[in-house]
């Protein structure tokens, strides 16, 4: 990995001229009192110390909704892929988010490859930035281990008036090229290193997310489950705002000529009541309960196991998001642990 | 651009055949443009869709040995099986497939093969039995168990009455509820254990498919008949939607039926608690 820097000032000029040329930029910007991607239309929206974001930038390969297919209707013949676009540059991805970016890369070119996300994927240069404020849900470092450098060409490190950089794949070395970032100076190294440390989590998970998948092993039938998901609303808030959800429902919409339509794909979670049902309306995962187990035991084994990456990077969100204040997977693990 | 093809991207088929089999079961012949086979194995499935009105996974009821064509029988049980029902003979429809696990019928050569369905698990299982039946001296004895709920919802009567009258085949059928009409048997499908004669446990393996209610009675049943884990196999029904190891509907704790399913070894499924 090499070690660069850049003035904020050059940086901030670097972001308008990327503005400028048309590509479509997205990132971290104010919304109210909270902070949200979003396409770039200057470089002033940008605002990379920011606490978390309502949701992760996901959404940019995985969409809310999504077209796989279009077709005339009731015309098998006629069904053709469609490929969305996706942004050139996202900027300001805080580590978790980067490693639940790692997540789905291998999700969804493990076995049958998913063109229609890896091609999203594959035209976008992400570039991170580590946290410069503290949120009270964030466990990222129990978690996420170096999944992060898996999915980022680039990190930034708040160095006051600079960023550092560090730069970790062909695309990041080019971007900083781009932004002529220079050579590191004597000390950059350390320098990096202290400032990455300087935010810590709030919260931890008390154990590695090894141990966790252990600790979890024989936790299938503890009476937690049912007397947690007493309070939950089955709204399913924890799993909209989840970086590493990657569930999904499929849907036909047709258009109001009815002569043609889409096959279109959009977010799903298993905390929603219907998610487990089959025909004849009988439901695997009828209780709140046995989804909520289902949710952490993805989260926090069954991910692990088969892909030797967590299944949750710690970013809070959920626990910030639910309603009951029931999701925080730290909380259950402590509860677990009692 | 990703250089490899959409993954939900089906092919064309044609029916070919289409009649009603029960109220709300319908038989379907598919023909694959220009002929070409689906290339399943005994137990697969496939996804099939109708442009407009979405997709579902179905289970593929003809032996691979049915050349150029596919059957299936459809429940009508929701949007796309409902629209499935009112295609007639000449419509196409999409076909993605086929996936998942499939019966190890190569492995089980000189076993003795017990097939337990009820109702509709009738339709996936007739796939084995077709291919045993096609390969009959490489099994050794087959024993046919087969359950509906009443006369009515029983599948593929001629095949049944066939069966029953073939001397390689032992043949048990019984109905839930019966009617002065049926001269057979009646009770639940676990009554017609008792009725097999000389049963080999250790040379036999059990395939068993049917509703959720059925799998966990009829294990019992075996185990007392002294068949371990390793030789009952069930297919399982989840609601597998993408077919491709990625929406996460189909989960079973950690597996996913629509990869490692929907054929399964028993012993390699008992420590999932959300299986049977």
């Amino acid at each position: 990995m090499d070690f660069m820097q850049i003035s904020k000032k050059d940086f901030q000029k670097f972001v308008e001229n990327l503005i400028q040329s048309k590509e479509e930029v997205v990132g971290v910007v104010k919304k109210g009192k909270h902070f949200a991607y979003d396409i770039l239309e200057k470089s002033e929206q940008l605002c990379l110390d920011y606490t978390e974001t309502i949701l992760p930038p996901k959404k940019y390969f995985l969409p809310v909704e999504e077209t796989l297919l279009k077709y005339k209707t009731g015309v098998a013949s006629s069904y053709e892929a469609t490929y969305g676009k996706s942004p050139k540059v996202i900027i300001g991805i805080h580590p978790g988010d980067m490693a639940a970016i790692a997540l789905l890369d291998k999700s969804f070119s493990e076995g049958e490859k998913d063109s229609h996300y890896l091609n999203k994927r594959a035209n976008s240069t992400l570039i991170g930035i580590y946290p410069t404020q503290s949120f009270p849900h964030r466990f990222s470092n129990s978690m996420i281990e170096k999944d992060a450098y898996k999915a980022a060409d680039c990190f930034l490190v708040d160095l006051g008036n600079d960023y550092g950089i560090e730069v970790v794949t062909e695309k990041g070395k080019k971007i900083a090229s781009a932004m002529k970032a220079v050579a590191g100076e004597k000390g950059l190294n350390e320098k990096i290193a202290q400032a990455k440390a300087k935010i810590k989590d709030e919260v931890s998970m008390p154990f590695s997310r090894r141990e966790l998948s252990e600790f979890l092993h024989n936790k299938e039938t503890h009476a937690e489950w049912k007397k947690r998901a007493e309070k939950c609303f089955s709204c399913g808030s924890c799993v909209l705002v989840c970086p590493t959800c990657y569930c999904f429902d499929v849907k036909d919409t047709v258009a109001l000529s009815l002569q043609e339509g889409e096959r279109k794909r959009m977010w799903d979670g298993c905390m929603l009541e219907k998610f487990a049902n089959v025909a004849g309306n009988h439901n695997f995962r009828k209780l709140a309960g046995d989804r909520l187990k289902h949710r952490i035991f993805r989260k926090g084994k069954y991910i692990i196991d088969k892909f030797g990456m967590a299944g949750c990077v710690g970013c809070g969100r959920c626990s910030q998001a639910c309603v009951a204040n029931i999701a925080s997977p730290v909380d259950i693990v402590q509860e677990l642990k009692k | 651009m990703y250089p490899e093809k959409s993954i939900y991207l089906p092919q064309v088929a044609t029916i070919t055949k289409a009649n009603m089999m029960t109220k709300v079961d319908r038989y379907f012949e598919f023909e694959l443009e220009g002929g070409k086979d689906l290339g399943h194995k005994p137990g697969q499935f496939a996804e099939i869709s109708i442009p407009g009105i979405g997709e579902a996974p179905i289970s593929i009821s003809s032996s691979p040995n049915l050349k150029g064509k596919f059957e299936m029988v459809i429940r009508n049980v929701g949007v796309v099986t409902n629209a499935l029902h009112n295609l007639s003979v000449g419509s196409t429809v999409g076909v993605r497939g086929p996936y998942g696990t499939h019966f190890p019928m190569e492995k089980l050569k000189g076993r003795d093969l017990v097939f337990v369905s009820g109702g509709i698990g009738l339709v996936p299982m007739r796939s084995a039995i077709h291919y045993a039946l096609e390969n009959r001296k490489d099994y050794g004895r087959i024993m046919i168990l087969f359950g509906a709920r009443d006369i009515t919802q029983r599948l593929f009567v001629d095949e049944l009455a066939a069966w029953s009258k073939q001397s390689d085949i032992e043949f048990l059928e019984t109905v839930d509820v019966g009617n002065p009409d049926w001269k057979g048997n009646v009770g639940v499908i676990t009554t017609l254990f008792s009725k097999i004669k000389d049963f080999h446990a250790a040379n036999t393996t059990a395939f068993v498919v049917g509703p959720p209610v059925m799998y966990k009675f009829v294990i019992v049943e075996l185990f007392k008949m002294d068949m371990s884990k390793s030789n009952i196999i069930v297919s399982l029904e989840r609601h597998m939607k993408c077919g491709v190891g990625k929406c996460g509907h189909c989960q079973i704790n950690r597996v996913y039926v629509c990869q490692e399913g929907p054929v399964f070894a028993l012993d390699a499924i008992s420590e999932l608690r959300e299986a049977i």
